[in-house]
């Protein structure tokens, strides 16, 4: 009961060469169709993505698991795309959860694979940050979102993830978000002597300055963006609705967790 | 019984002497620093219901590889380093009181997508 993954793990290493030999893996289709009898419909269209029931399943208990571990922190917990979980947490909770996440036994996310960072100007708090974690014993994967804005640091997870060191730079320097507690914050992608920080969405897409060679002074010259034409408001987003058929299927589908249910309770 | 051990396969991972012994010391451990949490916390309960399945395997046999098998989480190497992860990481939770109430909760329209227009 409190591995979630266990059947799923256990099933990886007994049929692993099974698989292997075969692409088509009948094993897990058969799974499927058990455990689907109750569920709804299997998906056979050919170009949609087949979601397995049973590590669907998986990842629901999980998620309900680590909400009720960390009623603290746990904002939220919803599935997106099927059969991504994310873990929606404030600022103050980034280290223990991430903690959480790479030390329990039942998680085991050891490997950090991605930091990435999200400007929607529209929100009071700005920015997103979001971790990507893997668990190389339970073969899973793991989303933590936490949000910030321009001036409020967020801790670093260096202390937790060697790997975040360079990550946690990349997203100071495209984002400016600044990280409490870093051992070495500065620019790593733009040039020397850059300013400002080229993701936010206010950022204007041809820059600030330009840089060529002067012959006569025999250096690279940086000088302020001369642009030919006359500066316009460009409008980027269409007057009409992209994808209408998304309209009724939200990306994300919430998992219902314990921390949402206790404040009625008070 | 009787082959050695020479490696565990594994980079930087050494065969552990006596990892019996290491394990259940470990187990100790982490069983002690959860009885400093309340009760009802829930992440408690969760872990030492892990840890006792575990040190209630330790205590059915001496074999290594048969506990390896019954666990089915790894060579007892890696059993080790998971138990020090967790006695950590529960030394750590005293601090944090996870158990707690939520900490922030988020402002209006934060976790909405697509975001509101303006």
């Amino acid at each position: 009961m409190s591995f979630f993954f266990k059947r799923t793990l256990g099933a990886t290493t007994n049929l692993g060469r099974y698989i292997l030999k075969s692409n088509t893996s009948p094993f897990l289709q058969r799974i499927a169709t058990k455990t689907d009898q109750a569920a709804t419909q299997v998906e056979t269209r050919p170009t949609v993505a087949k979601i397995d029931p049973l590590q669907k399943a998986h990842l629901v208990d999980f998620g309900k698991y680590i909400a009720e571990c960390m009623p603290k922190y746990v904002q939220k917990v919803q599935l997106t795309a099927g059969n991504e979980l994310e873990i929606l947490i404030p600022t103050e909770g980034v280290i223990p959860v991430l903690q959480f996440l790479k030390d329990h036994h039942s998680a085991q996310f050891a490997n950090l694979v991605d930091i990435a960072g999200m400007d929607v100007p529209s929100r009071p708090n700005r920015f997103e940050i979001i971790y990507n974690l893997l668990s190389l014993r339970y073969n899973a994967r793991i989303r933590v979102k936490t949000y910030t804005d321009e001036l409020t640091p967020v801790d670093s997870a260096c202390d937790v993830f060697k790997a975040a060191n360079w990550y946690e730079r990349e997203i100071w320097d495209m984002y400016g978000v600044f990280f409490a507690n870093h051992p070495d914050l500065r620019r790593i992608l733009t040039d020397y002597g850059f300013e400002g920080h080229p993701f936010r969405k206010d950022f204007p897409l041809s820059g600030y300055v330009e840089v060529r060679y002067d012959d006569e002074q025999k250096r690279v010259v940086v000088e302020p963006l001369e642009l030919a034409q006359e500066f316009r408001r460009f409008e980027l987003s269409a007057p009409w609705e992209q994808f209408p058929n998304f309209r009724s299927n939200p990306a994300a589908e919430e998992v219902t967790t314990s921390s949402e249910e206790n404040p009625k309770q008070n | 019984m009787g082959l050695l051990k020479k490696t565990t396969g594994l980079t930087g991972l050494a065969v552990a002497a006596n990892p019996h012994h290491t394990l259940g010391a470990l187990y100790g451990k982490i069983l002690r620093t959860l009885q400093k949490m309340p009760e009802n916390a829930v992440y408690r309960k969760y872990t030492e219901q892990i840890v006792r399945e575990r040190a209630a395997v330790l205590q059915q046999t001496k074999d290594v590889c048969e506990i390896e098998q019954k666990i089915n989480c790894g060579q007892a190497e890696e059993l080790i380093i998971q138990a020090e992860n967790e006695l950590n990481l529960a030394r750590k939770m005293l601090n944090w009181k996870p158990w707690e109430p939520l900490v922030a909760k988020p402002p209006k329209g934060q976790w909405d997508w697509p975001p509101a227009q303006q």
